[in-house]
């Protein structure tokens, strides 16, 4: 291979690690922020309390702005297979091709084709349907987030068909959708996206409280994040632990080079975990290491002397590369669940001490404070877990059968050299302006003199004509 | 599998494809034809209502651009491969394009309104122009060695790409006239039905010229057009054209409102007719046929049955939304 070419897959490599690692952000407040907007909707429909209304619009004007912007960075996303690495949708696409498709028939359109009605149209359709509209859009992005991590497990853990001249050949639709990456693949990525969404809404909601804003209005919405984050923060924990262990029974080398393990155990002894260390793969060690002893082989297998393979059991290029990067992005990911579960638990213990009543729960400046700094900590462990899960996967694009190296377009490396930067530059753009636009939204706080809509929409007079629907 | 099964599976392929292309074109065109439109605009009050008429709607237009994508890729991985790396800036600068125009509807609630405006209107035109120079591009045929594209970053750039270009570009504008005629009322209307009349005939002087310039340039299109005769069923198209064309002057001249967009309409669907018809059966004009690039019959049966109980949904609930929404727009602000 002549080294334009190498230079071509780099660049591409890195232009969709930028496109990936900007677009994921918005999509996670997507996907978490509408279902948490039909939960306070259900609730207005429900009790019929104007607060829950409120709640609603407030929430739904951030929703918004993070969908509008959520959509245009995805944008490229679907296209740079067939831009950048053409290879790959030659030998994939009878499946990969179908899922994204499936994805943007099934799931985008129902989003889309729902989020006018959702977002403007509370004086045109009456309360159930809008209510239905709101769980559309739902629908559509938790099912946008299942078939994206369906056609991205499947690279991980590749099922379902064999290759045959060049292509890759399904002969199970359903063994290739169910791989054995998919189940935690979907879940942990799924229940991120609400646990960064309650943190966000409760951070925000607690820097109202700071400041003695709409006391009441943002001390509901803080309990309510704080009580979905009860169940939320340790179950994802629990899948964070399960799809780590899929990772070592399916993909043993990036397992290793998550925890920067380079010798297997002998049978009987346990393997030793690495808290902290500096892997080296040009000197096929770590530099140096904080070891635990005999801790990994629980921590990967769930039995105390399971065998966890080494990376010096794989060929060097066969070893994922940047192995510092992939063993600290893990940490970074791990460590900030946990840090929300412990959170999630200080928060109870003030509720327990009834520390969290409309009287008092301004004075708790520490823990409001904490869950303000919370609000970038999802979206950080996504990224870091994304970089894990991708970068890890490495020298493969799909894992075993065909090297990323292999898979990219035939392109110039000035053409992929502009697009990567311009990428950087839009990407970069959307979001300082997003986290400004988000900040004066969530300044401004609810507009609590909003009246309820009618029980029965406006009708529209013979000419078309009508009153004007609320503003936003 | 039996190679008729095969090749029957292929065609209906071949029609989602068209159909999925058809709505992408007329619904995000008059939406980009809009966008391009609002540079000609001063006021800025008018701009905010031609943004407003889209506000509920766009997303959902720019959504078929992704189904289309994703059912080429599904269906036809090669050409879709290929053809994306060809037209690889042209697409991309089309999506940078499309990212500044899609942000603009929210961004310009918030910040500098008519640098807003601005990116909403040059973005549009960029976008709009992207996708007449791909296109002329691929009518070209992208050089293919193998299953790899192996031609230059500028091979899609030539006049007759650059003609197609306009062509498009007019085009959409006339879609995005026809459709503020339905959606406008008093000034902004007859300002509407005025850029209706120059967009209509300047897209057909561009229409006229590539149909000329195609048989000329491209002797694969004469051979077809004309290897049968004069008359064939290759003139069906450009002559229901210009019927469409006849009845859009008529009903401009009349004062009609959804009318126009009617018929605007029908040439379109006149221009994709002959477009396919004078491509079939190939994807990539002279290397690539349908056939050669598709999946097995299992997978294109599959994914059909899936595309097949998705398609009438996808049309109901975005025939609903336009319900929803119908009327003329009366405010100047995002999803009035």
């Amino acid at each position: 291979m002549t080294s334009a070419a190498d230079t071509v897959v780099i660049l591409s490599r890195l232009q969709f690690a930028i496109t990936t690692l900007f677009h994921i952000l918005w999509p996670v407040l997507t996907i978490g922020l509408s279902l948490f907007l039909v939960v306070t909707e259900s609730l207005w429909v429900r009790t019929n309390k104007i607060v829950w209304y409120h709640q609603t619009r407030f929430w739904g004007r951030l929703f918004l702005l993070n969908f509008g912007v959520g959509v245009v960075t995805g944008l490229p996303l679907e296209f740079e297979f067939g831009t950048n690495w053409a290879t790959f949708s030659t030998v994939a696409g009878g499946f990969f091709g179908n899922i994204l498709g499936f994805e943007g028939a099934m799931a985008f359109m129902l989003e889309a084709g729902f989020l006018g009605i959702m977002m403007f149209g509370w004086e045109r359709v009456p309360r159930a349907m809008h209510l239905l509209a709101t769980s559309m859009v739902a629908l559509g992005g938790s099912m946008s987030a299942f078939w994206i991590l369906v056609a991205n497990s499947w690279m991980q853990t590749p099922a379902g068909g064999h290759m045959e001249n060049g292509r890759y050949v399904i002969d199970s639709y359903l063994q290739a959708i169910f791989n054995p990456d998919m189940p935690w693949g979907v879940s942990h990525m799924w229940v991120a996206c609400l646990e960064t969404s309650l943190f966000v809404i409760g951070g925000a909601s607690a820097w109202h409280l700071l400041r003695g804003n709409a006391v009441p209005f943002f001390r509901k919405s803080f309990l309510l994040a704080f009580g979905l984050a009860i169940i939320i923060t340790p179950m994802q924990i629990w899948l964070g632990d399960a799809s780590g262990k899929t990772v070592f029974a399916e993909q043993p080398a990036k397992g290793a080079a998550i925890e920067g393990d380079w010798d297997t155990n002998p049978p009987g002894r346990a393997a030793d975990w690495d808290l902290l260390a500096w892997p080296d793969k040009e000197a096929q060690r770590n530099d140096w290491e904080i070891v635990i002893p005999g801790a990994l082989s629980f921590l990967a297998t769930g039995t105390l002397d399971g065998q966890v393979k080494g990376l010096h059991d794989f060929a060097p290029e066969d070893q994922p590369p940047l192995l510092p990067l992939i063993f600290y992005a893990f940490r970074i990911m791990a460590g900030i669940g946990f840090a929300l579960f412990f959170l999630m638990l200080w928060t109870g213990w003030a509720a327990i001490r009834r520390r969290l009543t409309p009287e008092t729960i301004a004075q708790q400046k520490w823990l409001l404070w904490a869950w303000v700094a919370s609000i970038p900590l999802g979206y950080i462990a996504v990224d870091m877990g994304w970089t894990v899960r991708e970068v890890g996967r490495q020298p493969w694009i799909i894992y075993g059968l065909l090297r990323t190296s292999d898979a990219a377009s035939a392109l110039t490396p000035q053409s992929v050299g502009f697009t990567t930067a311009v990428f950087f530059l839009i990407d970069s753009l959307l979001l300082v302006t997003f986290v400004v636009f988000a900040y004066r939204i969530i300044r401004k706080g609810p507009d609590l003199t909003l009246p309820a809509p009618s029980r029965e929409p406006r009708k529209l007079s013979p000419d078309g004509h009508r009153a004007r629907a609320s503003e936003i | 599998m039996d190679s008729s099964v095969h090749l029957f599976l292929i065609d209906v392929w071949l029609c989602f494809l068209g159909l999925f292309l058809t709505f992408y074109v007329l619904l995000d065109g008059f939406d980009l034809g809009i966008g391009v439109l609002s540079l000609f605009v001063r006021e800025e009050h008018r701009r905010g209502i031609m943004m407003a008429s889209l506000g509920s709607v766009w997303d959902a237009n720019e959504s078929w651009l992704i189904v289309l994508g994703g059912a080429l890729f599904g269906a036809f991985p090669l050409v879709y491969g290929v053809v994306l790396n060809a037209l690889y800036l042209p697409i991309m600068v089309m999506i940078f394009a499309l990212i500044f125009r899609g942000v603009a509807f929210e961004y310009r609630e918030h910040a500098h309104r008519r640098l807003w405006d601005y990116a909403f209107g040059i973005g549009s035109l960029i976008a709009t122009l992207c996708q007449g120079l791909a296109l002329g591009g691929l009518i070209a045929g992208p050089t293919i060695v193998g299953e790899r594209f192996a031609g230059g970053a500028f091979d899609w750039f030539s006049p007759f790409s650059v003609l197609v270009a306009f062509g498009v570009v007019f085009g959409y504008v006339l879609l995005g006239a026809t459709y503020l005629i339905v959606k406008t009322e008093g000034d902004a209307q007859l300002h509407a039905i005025r850029t209706a009349w120059i967009a209509g005939a300047l897209m057909l002087i561009a229409a006229a010229g590539i149909s000329v310039w195609t048989p000329i340039r491209y002797p694969f299109v004469a051979d077809k057009w004309f290897g049968n005769g004069i008359v064939s069923a290759f003139a069906i198209p450009p002559l229901f054209a210009a019927f469409c064309s006849a009845m859009l002057a008529r009903a401009l001249w009349k004062g009609y409102e959804h009318a126009p967009f009617a018929w605007s309409t029908g040439i379109f669907l006149c221009s994709l007719v002959g477009l396919a018809a004078s491509l079939y059966p190939y994807l990539i004009p002279r290397s690539v046929t349908a056939e050669a690039s598709a999946w097995d019959s299992r997978t294109l049966i599959v994914i059909m049955l899936g595309m097949a109980r998705l398609i009438p949904v996808m049309i109901t609930y975005n025939a609903y939304q336009y319900v929803v929404f119908r009327g003329k727009v009366s405010s100047a602000h995002y999803g009035g």
